[in-house]
């Protein structure tokens, strides 16, 4: 009984894995195929089916008939990270003090602040285009690394607010009573006794944080011109009249590969326990 | 190691509001032990705080030693307390935990290793110094709480808010009289808050009945039992509750009609009378009864037993010696030492 039930365990996640691993698969094979390969049917094993090329891969770094993307991904790799981690290190002290201390804006409590912080990603992003681009004009900072970090922040902080204040809250005051009372400043409360319980939230904030940050088109696309480019835009801009799969494969391939790297850590990291039993 | 003074301390959480504690005046010995009894929202938890510093009182003054602390943040009041919620710094060790206040103070290493061993020694939780404080178990944890309070050699009292309530019936008894010895070996002043009666009066040489943001009473257990100075603290303390039963007055006398029990009455006193006395002091009698009813109910109680009696007047519950053989329905008569018996106008003690 209890082996059939592990076999239907195992099937049906070896069935699940496929389905999710096929796509992956089928962009690698393509991108190393040719014109030929990719309109003569499915073909999955190079040489015995397809004769390989790298054309495709050759064009993400200023091949015939593409762009080089290394520029675009290390200027991608700079925004969302470092909008990444200012947004993380606000948001969490922003969501430490709307979790502990109580704040008055108006008419506005704590609650209302703190949906105030979600509620900005409630709009569709596309109403805060014109004011975003006005603003970076104003600041002189259109197409420029410094003004898409701004504009991220602003777009990941209120998913760190979020999800932080919710960790947070999990947490006892008496914890932070306690501190207080072994003579630590709110600062070192927060530091030393507050925020080695909250390191799982800080992961999950910080992933969601990069996933966003790092699959946005829209902002990338809205405030940059020719100076600054990111990933997302550079790749789009691959495309041509006869859709290039190939590069436009190989393209993805990197594109996807970082979060796929640091879903697979993470994954390790809280699977193994490491911060289990930090909360709780 | 602080006297504790509270100079006509009270508070309101909102100004103009109703008073969570009211108006008191009290003085704890240095090394003293105290508790606050009292059902919860009496305001003890509110007092608790003030003493702490969480709250900062709306009137009056907190004094330690002499020095008004009123003002002064949690932090500079080198207090410790131990929560009704076993509560730990989960990311460190137990000896981390130990020397945390220490290390708030920038006490030296070497200085702070020392001082935290003792402490670990004293509380025997030398073995498990260097476990994550999490895997320890609820009264483990209470007591890491307690160590906090002692590894500082300033500490100028440990606040205990209902420490026992999530210990087991077997660790509580045991924890019950580690903290009676930790008072007596470091002279550490101790402020226990409960809403158990036992837990109250016997840990406490004064225990401070509240109720409704009031101190009712404050004194030994032995004048709060014998003594209690309203009808509320003779319920409240002893169990069973203090017997109490109508009363009229007759001809300078205040007597619960249908039986012997009578009282002098003070001139001038009111009509709402009633007398009372504890179920430990009175005794089951036949000849010099002073009233008899019908047995309704009995208790067994280890070496006593509890036995109800209706009477007319109201129901009597007494604590005899296990083995009287009564069944409900009996008749039994009670005698009673007059020197026992209580008079309360209005709710409260008279004579």
């Amino acid at each position: 009984m209890k082996t059939l039930y592990l076999a239907l365990k195992y099937l049906a996640v070896t069935l699940w894995s496929a389905f999710v691993i096929f796509p992956f698969l089928w962009m690698l094979s393509t991108s190393f195929k040719t014109s030929n390969a990719v309109t003569g049917g499915a073909t999955w094993l190079p040489w015995a089916q397809f004769e390989p090329s790298l054309a495709g891969w050759k064009s993400l770094f200023g091949g015939a008939g593409g762009i080089n993307i290394v520029k675009p991904y290390i200027n991608s790799v700079i925004v969302t990270g470092s909008a990444s981690v200012i947004a993380l290190v606000l948001g969490t002290l922003a969501a430490y003090g709307l979790s502990r201390f109580t704040f008055r804006a108006g008419p506005l409590r704590n609650g209302d602040i703190t949906f105030f912080f979600i509620s900005q990603r409630i709009m569709p992003p596309i109403v805060l285009a014109i004011p975003f681009f006005l603003m970076l004009r104003w600041l002189g900072l259109l197409d420029s690394l410094a003004g898409l970090i701004l504009v991220y922040v602003a777009a990941l902080m209120p998913i760190a607010v979020w999800v932080m204040v919710d960790f947070f809250n999990t947490i006892p005051r008496a914890l932070d009573e306690m501190a207080w009372m072994d003579g630590c400043t709110p600062v070192t409360t927060f530091f030393r006794v507050i925020l080695p319980n909250v390191l799982p939230g800080l992961v999950v904030a910080g992933m969601f944080c990069l996933i966003f940050g790092w699959n946005d088109f829209f902002f990338a696309f809205t405030l940059t011109f020719t100076e600054t480019q990111l990933l997302p835009v550079s790749i789009v801009a691959l495309n041509s009249s006869v859709t290039p799969w190939w590069s436009l494969s190989a393209a993805a391939i990197v594109s996807v590969a970082p979060l796929a790297v640091l879903a697979f850590v993470v994954e390790r990291f809280l699977a193994k326990g490491g911060l289990a039993g930090a909360v709780r | 190691m602080a006297e504790i003074r509270l100079e006509t301390l009270a508070h309101r959480y909102s100004p103009g509001g109703t008073y969570a504690l009211k108006p008191l005046d009290m003085i704890w010995r240095s090394g003293g032990t105290y508790a606050l009894l009292g059902p919860s929202g009496c305001g003890k938890s509110t007092m608790l705080n003030i003493i702490s510093g969480l709250i900062r009182p709306s009137e009056g003054r907190v004094l330690f030693d002499g020095q008004d602390v009123t003002a002064f943040d949690t932090g500079r009041r080198r207090i410790a307390q131990v929560f009704q919620v076993p509560v730990i710094y989960r990311s460190m060790t137990v000896g981390q935990n130990l020397g945390f206040p220490l290390v708030c103070q920038g006490v030296p290493a070497a200085h702070r290793r020392k001082r935290v061993e003792a402490i670990a020694e004293r509380l025997g939780l030398t073995g498990a110094l260097n476990r994550p404080a999490n895997a320890l178990t609820a009264d483990q944890k209470q007591l890491v709480s307690l160590g906090r309070g002692l590894v500082r050699d300033d500490v100028a009292a440990i606040l205990l808010d209902e420490p026992l309530t999530v210990i087991d019936p077997q660790q509580k008894f045991e924890l019950r009289r580690i903290l009676k010895e930790i008072n007596a070996e470091f002279g550490v002043t101790m402020v226990l808050v409960t809403h158990d009666q036992t837990e109250a009066m016997t840990f406490a040489e004064e225990v401070i009945v509240m109720n409704t943001g009031e101190v009712v009473q404050a004194g030994s257990p032995r004048d709060l039992f014998e003594r209690p100075l309203t009808r509320h603290v003779g319920s409240f303390i002893g169990a069973p509750a203090m017997n109490f039963l109508p009363a009229t007055a007759q001809g300078g006398a205040a007597v619960v009609p249908g039986t012997g029990l009578s009282m002098p009455l003070p001139e001038g006193a009111g009509s709402a009378l009633s007398l009372g006395f504890r179920p430990e002091h009175a005794r089951l009698a036949t000849a010099d009864a002073i009233l008899s009813g019908t047995v309704t109910r009995l208790w067994f109680e280890g070496l006593d037993e509890i036995i109800a009696i209706r009477h007319p007047a109201g129901e009597i519950r007494l604590r005899a010696p296990a083995g009287t053989g009564l069944v409900p329905g009996d008749t039994a008569g009670i005698a009673l030492d007059p020197g026992r018996l209580r008079l309360y106008l209005d709710d409260r003690l008279m004579a």
